[in-house]
């Protein structure tokens, strides 16, 4: 994928998404002057500059140009397992795509914009920032990014909360092929340092339904290890096991303050920026 | 064990099938990639081994199945009982004991049954036996057992019979008991004095199965030292007082060494009579012995031959016949009152000694019906008609066989009349006349049935002959039906006819027989064969050809109600009555005597003493080896082979033998139902199956 496209499609997406709102209940948190616009109808009376109506008799509303000191990190899980896909879409590119809608998102909200990639390691890390070229930089390193090794939450996300030191929103965009506990230890530390977090657990369609027939060897993306299933008498312990993995997730990191979202391949994204959208309105 | 259908073993090869498909698809399975094996891995692996157990049970369970199937279709069979070889020691023995007459020869029947009792003694705690006596007959001593003390009380039970030696039946018999021995190792123990006499067979009999273990007791003697009497033949009906004919007694020398010589003497009822011979008889030979000119009451008389012979079989040294003296034959003679017409019949009558006759002549006009029953033969000679109340009073006395008849149809007989008879064997046509009729001065009669009671005498005899006769003129007859013609004219037309059956007892003659030469109708009186063939007619329509002289044991005796019937007894030799029922007249039954003796037949007030003696052939102790006999009954494997694999001929033992592919196919549904209820289980419970990678 490109970077322009990564970039059109983020911003095809989030515009999309945005324009499809009926309001924006977001515009005008900030507090730096922007222009003035003039009165109309329906407008909030508190927001008329009184001084401009004292100077020209005419009645002006202020309008302010956001701006915070929000920081959000976006870690993108690069490991193995995320080069799964059943369909045109594998688990990575709709990570990325993910990523970057949110980054673009975010950017745009005058946010500062960060990347961590990582698998059992921090693979990449781009600072949050709003500064000119971030969101290129962001974008780079996202279409460059690829998958390979296992996952391992433990190291990276100690690492993270190490040199974590300002408070902001962290998006992790992964699979979660960890153990829950481990994951959630990790978040938890995150979490205690006054993050909000959000967790997008990104899940094939087959991966959630498991609809194989024929036996045959599976073999793992992430450590290449080979087996022989007949998914049919296999089934019913796979998705057993999985949800009760999902549950686990699910009850660990609610119980952590945590955000957590499923989030299947083969749906839109909306969800996914529904999610963050209402995140960010209660951070703020 | 061995296979019906050995070739249904190359279906065995479709047991490699379900583990090359799932060799072949574990080798050719895809591969998937797949995001992380990491639930999958946490399958528990108890289930994971709980599924392989079963998976391993059922692909087990399905190649039994394919196995029980290719074995069952196979056809296996056992040419042994496998439980014989499970039980080992266990084994069913059926013992033969010969009681026969011939086992009376010196202390043989005792030797029996100390042998018999050996083998009891020998017979393990789990073993069980059959006793089979034979001798004619083979008959099942009781039921199987093992109790020793038992079989010891039966053998201790057998007597010795008169009866003859079958080894045939008593081999039947014996595998017949040996089907019983279901399971168990099969034995056949015979005691026997083994006579060749018993084996008449020339072909091979296979009747005991091959895998009978056989031990023939062989009580029979090399040199047998027996002289017995294997024949007596005497006329057993005589008119005289003095006895005129001969009783000739042949008697025979077993031994092969040396002659004997032997007192002979006859006694007739308890009497000595006739005199001593003094018979010498060549080394395995025969010798004949006569005795005549002895004196015979009125009746019934016992005889018996004795030869005073110091040999160890004593019981044929003995001969029981019975003869009877009759009264003269009263014969009447009906005639039209012709001069002479009855003169050649009387003459050749009153010419026999042999067959004393009382002749008398009447007119058939002037005869009174209430005077016939005192004649034995009535001969209606060439008469017209009968009066009725003569005509039924003959068919009465014809029908309770008191009297015999013989009606001759010549020149003065009514042939409308005599055509209404219905007594008649024979439907009169017409009077031919040679010359007129036929075109040639004469026919002669060309063929008589030998086999009848008339001319049986005459069988090998070349003297006798009837074709000498010219018949000028005679009846045509036409037989009526179930009538059979005993002589014919040349042209085919009958001479002489009766009723065959129970109707017989009136014989037709187509021709006159006295003046006939007179009249020309035929010069028959004039030749030689003329007065013996009426004296036979006499003697055969007075029924006294019938009286036996002696039975042979096993033989069946007539009983015959032959006047008005009545309750028909037997009164065997030791007094024993035995009763045969209501007989009418002219029934007749048969009753078998089974132990010799003169037997006393009574029907109604009528007394009539039988001779009967046991088989002479068993004086003849010649032996057959016991292996060739066990030879001639024994299944070989060759035959076994040939026969279909079989051993036995018995086809239930065939039957049972084959049974276990049935067997072998249900235990091969209950796989398959034990198959389908894992598999299904196996689906409900859906554990997973997973086989650790390479």
């Amino acid at each position: 994928m490109r970077i322009q496209n990564l970039e059109l499609t983020a911003r095809t997406v989030v515009e999309g998404f945005v324009s499809g709102l009926h309001q924006s209940p977001y515009l005008g948190f900030s507090v730096d002057f922007a222009e003035y616009r003039t009165y109309q109808p329906g407008d909030e009376l508190k927001r008329i500059d009184w001084n401009v109506f004292a100077r020209s008799d005419k009645l002006y509303v202020k309008l302010y140009e956001g701006e915070t000191n929000t920081r959000v990190l976006i870690l993108l899980d690069m490991s193995g397992s995320m080069s799964y896909g059943s369909g045109d879409v594998k688990k990575i590119d709709y990570g990325k795509i993910l990523a970057a809608c949110l980054s673009y998102f975010a950017y745009h909200q005058r946010d500062g914009v960060g990347l961590v990639t990582f698998d059992s390691e921090i693979r990449a890390h781009i600072p949050a920032a709003r500064r000119t070229g971030q969101l290129s930089n962001i974008f780079k390193e996202i279409d460059h990014a690829e998958a390979s090794k296992e996952t391992a939450f433990k190291k990276p996300l100690r690492y993270l909360a190490e040199i974590l030191n300002r408070r902001g929103i962290i998006v992790v965009i992964s699979d979660f092929y960890d153990e829950p506990s481990s994951i959630i230890a990790g978040l938890k530390a995150l979490k205690s340092k006054g993050n909000d977090i959000m967790a997008f657990h990104i899940m094939d369609d087959y991966e959630l339904t498991f609809p194989f027939e024929d036996m045959a060897q599976f073999e793992d993306l992430e450590t290449l290890k080979k087996m022989h299933v007949i998914p049919e008498y296999l089934r019913p312990q796979y998705l057993s096991i999985l949800n009760q993995h999902i549950a686990e997730l699910k009850k660990g990191l609610s119980g952590a303050q945590i955000d957590y979202t499923l989030m299947n391949t083969s749906k839109p994204l909306d969800a996914g920026l529904f999610a963050y959208l209402a995140a960010r309105a209660s951070s703020v | 064990m061995s296979f019906l259908n050995p070739f249904f073993l190359f279906g065995a090869v479709a047991l490699a099938v379900p583990v090359l498909i799932h060799l072949v698809r574990r080798e050719k399975s895809e591969v998937v990639r797949f995001s992380s094996l990491m639930f999958l891995l946490k399958v528990p692996k108890r289930s994971v081994r709980q599924q392989k157990l079963k998976n391993l049970l059922l692909m087990v369970l399905r190649l039994l199945i394919l196995a029980l199937l290719v074995a069952a279709f196979m056809r296996p069979y056992m040419a042994n009982s496998p439980l014989a070889a499970i039980t080992g020691q266990s084994q069913g023995v059926v013992m033969l004991l010969d009681n026969s007459y011939s086992m009376r020869y010196g202390t043989n029947f005792d030797r029996m049954k100390t042998e018999a009792e050996k083998r009891i003694n020998a017979l393990g705690a789990n073993d069980r036996m059959t006793l089979i006596v034979f001798n004619n007959n083979a008959s099942v001593l009781d039921r199987p057992t093992s109790d020793k003390s038992e079989l010891k009380a039966r053998v201790s039970s057998i007597e010795p019979s008169f009866g003859g030696t079958r080894y045939y039946e008593a081999f039947v018999a014996a595998d017949r008991a040996l089907q019983q021995f279901t399971g168990m190792k099969r034995q056949l123990i015979m005691i026997s004095d083994f006579q060749r006499a018993g084996w008449n067979r020339s072909s091979r009999e296979n009747v005991i199965a091959k895998d009978v273990k056989t031990e023939m007791v062989n009580l029979g003697v090399e040199n047998s030292t027996n002289v017995g009497i294997d024949n007596v033949s005497v006329d057993a009906a005589s008119f005289a007082r003095t006895f005129g004919g001969r009783v000739t007694a042949r008697i025979h020398n077993y031994r092969k060494d040396q002659p004997v010589t032997v007192p002979a003497s006859l006694s007739i009822n308890d009497k000595e009579a006739g005199g001593r011979r003094s018979v010498t008889i060549p080394p395995n030979s025969t010798a004949l012995a006569e005795f005549t000119g002895f004196d015979l009451p009125i009746g019934a008389t016992k005889g018996k031959l004795k030869i005073e012979a110091m040999d160890p079989l004593a019981v044929d040294n003995e001969f029981l016949f019975s003869m009877v003296r009759l009264e003269k034959l009263k014969v009447l003679i009906l005639d039209g009152g012709k001069p002479r017409q009855s003169f050649y019949l009387k003459s050749a009558f009153a010419s026999s000694t042999e067959l004393p006759m009382e002749v008398t002549v009447a007119n058939a006009e002037t005869i009174r019906a209430e005077d016939l029953p005192m004649y034995s033969i009535v001969l209606v000679n060439d008469v017209p008609k009968l009066s009725d109340s003569v005509r039924d009073r003959m068919t009465e006395l014809r029908k309770s066989g008191q009297q015999g008849q013989f009606v001759i149809l010549g020149e003065y007989a009514d042939l409308g009349w005599w055509g209404n008879y219905a007594a008649l064997p024979v439907k009169p046509l017409e009077k031919i006349t040679a010359t007129r009729n036929l075109g040639k001065s004469s026919v002669v009669m060309t063929s008589f049935d030998r086999n009848h009671g008339i001319f049986k005498k005459f069988q090998n005899s070349a003297k006798f002959t009837l074709s000498t006769a010219q018949f000028y003129a005679y009846t045509r007859m036409e037989l009526k039906p179930g009538a059979t013609a005993l002589v014919k004219f040349e042209d085919g037309s009958p001479a002489m006819a009766e009723f065959s059956g129970k109707d017989r007892g009136l014989v037709v003659f187509a021709s006159s027989v006295d003046n006939a030469v007179q009249t020309g109708w035929n010069d028959f009186p004039l030749k030689a064969s003329f007065v013996p063939m009426f004296i036979e007619v006499a003697r055969y329509l007075s029924h006294s050809d019938e009286v036996r002289d002696w039975y042979a044991l096993g033989e069946g005796v007539p009983v015959v109600g032959s006047l008005v019937g009545g309750t028909a007894a037997v009164v065997t030799p030791s007094g024993e009555r035995v009763s045969l029922g209501e007989l009418t007249a002219g029934e007749q039954k048969f009753f078998t005597p089974e132990v010799p003796g003169f037997h006393e037949i009574r029907v109604g007030r009528q007394v009539r003493v039988v001779a009967v003696n046991p088989p002479s052939s068993e004086g003849n102790l010649d032996m057959i080896p016991p292996g060739e006999l066990i030879d001639s009954v024994q299944s070989t494997a060759a035959e076994a082979a040939k026969a279909g694999l079989f051993t036995s001929d018995d086809q239930l033992d065939q039957a049972r033998r084959q049974l276990s592919w049935w067997y072998i196919l249900g235990i091969a549904i209950l796989a398959a139902i034990a198959e389908i209820y894992i598999a299904n289980r196996s689906n409900r419970a859906a554990a997973g199956t997973l086989i650790p990678g390479k």
